[in-house]
């Protein structure tokens, strides 16, 4: 794991509302090939916890969640 | 006006409750409606400890005669119908009546959006053009009116029916049978998606969201406060609202009831946790998801009324006080929920 990884897509949700940012997510995430590396930009709290846990049990790598500025995180995920 | 005692402590139990719903994210829309859109089970767990918590707090507090517990009417039609809308409303609306209010909190215009929906559906069908409505599914007489008990056995401070005056049981034998299935479904489960909560104390109670666990058990206990307080029921978001709304439009402040002062404290309880989280930030959807946000609020508003209560006053209220009208209501937000998310997020 490499916090050094470059996002092949980048997908920004900020501003969107329950559950959009994790659906839009996973959707992404489907249309991407393995080992691609997506990127998400979330301003909102409760999906910037879930969506890490709910795309592990789908088997996708998340390789960092960091929190960018107030009510801002980006979420590094690798397509399984 | 209500007297000061009741006012202070509606807003110290909501500025309480504001916080918890806050840090443990807990909103009743997203927990129903991930079980069926993202397999995820985290909030509906925290839901359930609740329950459980609150179901053996108020029975004991019944008990030892410090309360009464008051569930809500049977008005059987009025339940479905109004618990099926409230479900289809609160999936549009991003959230429930507490999630939707803790949101305005944390600075999302959308639930600030939903919410002014939510009093107008409200008010609109408690005394305006959607009274006849309301006043046709909740009759005096006829097949929809209350279904009612002479016999409301040991606690229970009206006539209204519940799990144990049904059967003619002991109040505590359901207490104990739900109790015992919850806990060993959650223990049971326990562990598959746990949130790994890292950091110090201050961290963890301050800057990361709470593990369901905590967030379940505090929750409980703030219903139990919310009880000792208002003595009348526990807590509850969209009469609040209503009360809200009622009072602005006619100046008369008897309209604002304790649930008012409770949903203000829930507010700036919220916006409090997320300042503190660096999670306080205005911001808003674009305009199509506003107003959906909107109808979706009004939906909610109109369901709660016919209902007689929303998720917080039947499912996170009643359903432990054993109340047959909070267990079928609290049934249909959930059905509501799932085939309005059915359609929104899973098909295609």
């Amino acid at each position: 794991m490499s916090s050094k990884e470059k996002p092949t897509e980048v997908l920004d949700v900020r501003g969107e509302v329950c559950p959009y940012p994790d659906v839009k997510t996973q959707r992404k995430l489907k249309s991407m090939k393995s080992g691609d590396i997506l990127e998400v930009l979330i301003d909102y709290p409760l999906s910037a916890e879930r969506i890490p846990r709910s795309m592990e049990k789908r088997g996708h790598e998340v390789l960092k969640v960091e929190k960018k500025g107030t009510s801002e995180w980006s979420i590094l995920i690798k397509v399984k | 006006m209500i007297d000061t005692t009741l006012m202070v402590s509606g807003l110290v139990v909501g500025l309480i409750f504001g916080f918890v719903l806050q840090r443990g994210r807990f909103c009743m829309n997203s927990a129903f409606r991930d079980i069926l859109v993202m397999k995820e089970y985290t909030l509906v767990k925290a839901v359930a400890l609740a329950i459980v918590v609150q179901m053996i707090g108020f029975h004991l507090l019944a008990q030892m005669e410090i309360i009464q517990l008051y569930p809500k009417a049977f008005y059987w039609g009025a339940m479905i119908i109004g618990g099926f809308l409230f479900g289809i409303g609160m999936v549009l609306a991003a959230g429930c009546a507490s999630g939707t209010t803790y949101r305005v909190g944390e600075g999302m215009m959308g639930s600030f959006v939903a919410l002014l929906g939510l009093m107008i559906g409200g008010v609109v069908t408690s005394g305006g053009a959607l009274k006849e409505l309301k006043l046709y599914l909740q009759p005096t007489e006829g097949a929809l009116k209350a279904i009612t008990t002479d016999n409301p056995g040991p606690y229970v401070g009206n006539n209204s029916l519940t799990l144990a005056n049904v059967f003619g049981l002991d109040p505590w034998i359901f207490v104990a049978i739900i109790a015992v299935v919850i806990l060993a479904v959650l223990i049971w489960k326990r562990g598959s998606e746990e949130t790994k909560v890292e950091g110090t104390l201050y961290e963890k109670i301050f800057k990361k969201g709470w593990n369901w666990w905590v967030t379940g058990i505090v929750i409980g206990i703030v219903g139990i406060m919310g009880f000792l307080a208002f003595k009348k029921y526990a807590l509850g978001i969209s009469g609040g609202w209503f009360g809200f709304l009622d009072a602005l439009i006619s100046g008369d402040l008897d309209k604002l009831n304790w649930f008012t002062f409770l949903v203000i404290g829930v507010v700036i309880g919220a916006a409090i946790a997320a300042l503190i989280a660096g999670e306080f930030k205005l911001r808003a959807p674009d305009a199509r998801r506003l107003l959906q946000q909107f109808i979706g609020g009004i939906i909610m508003g109109v369901g709660a009324v016919i209902g007689t209560a929303c998720n917080i006053g039947h499912i996170l209220s009643g359903i432990p006080q054993l109340a047959l009208s909070s267990i079928l209501g609290g049934t249909f937000i959930i059905l509501g929920c799932w085939v309005t998310a059915y359609i929104m997020f899973m098909r295609g």
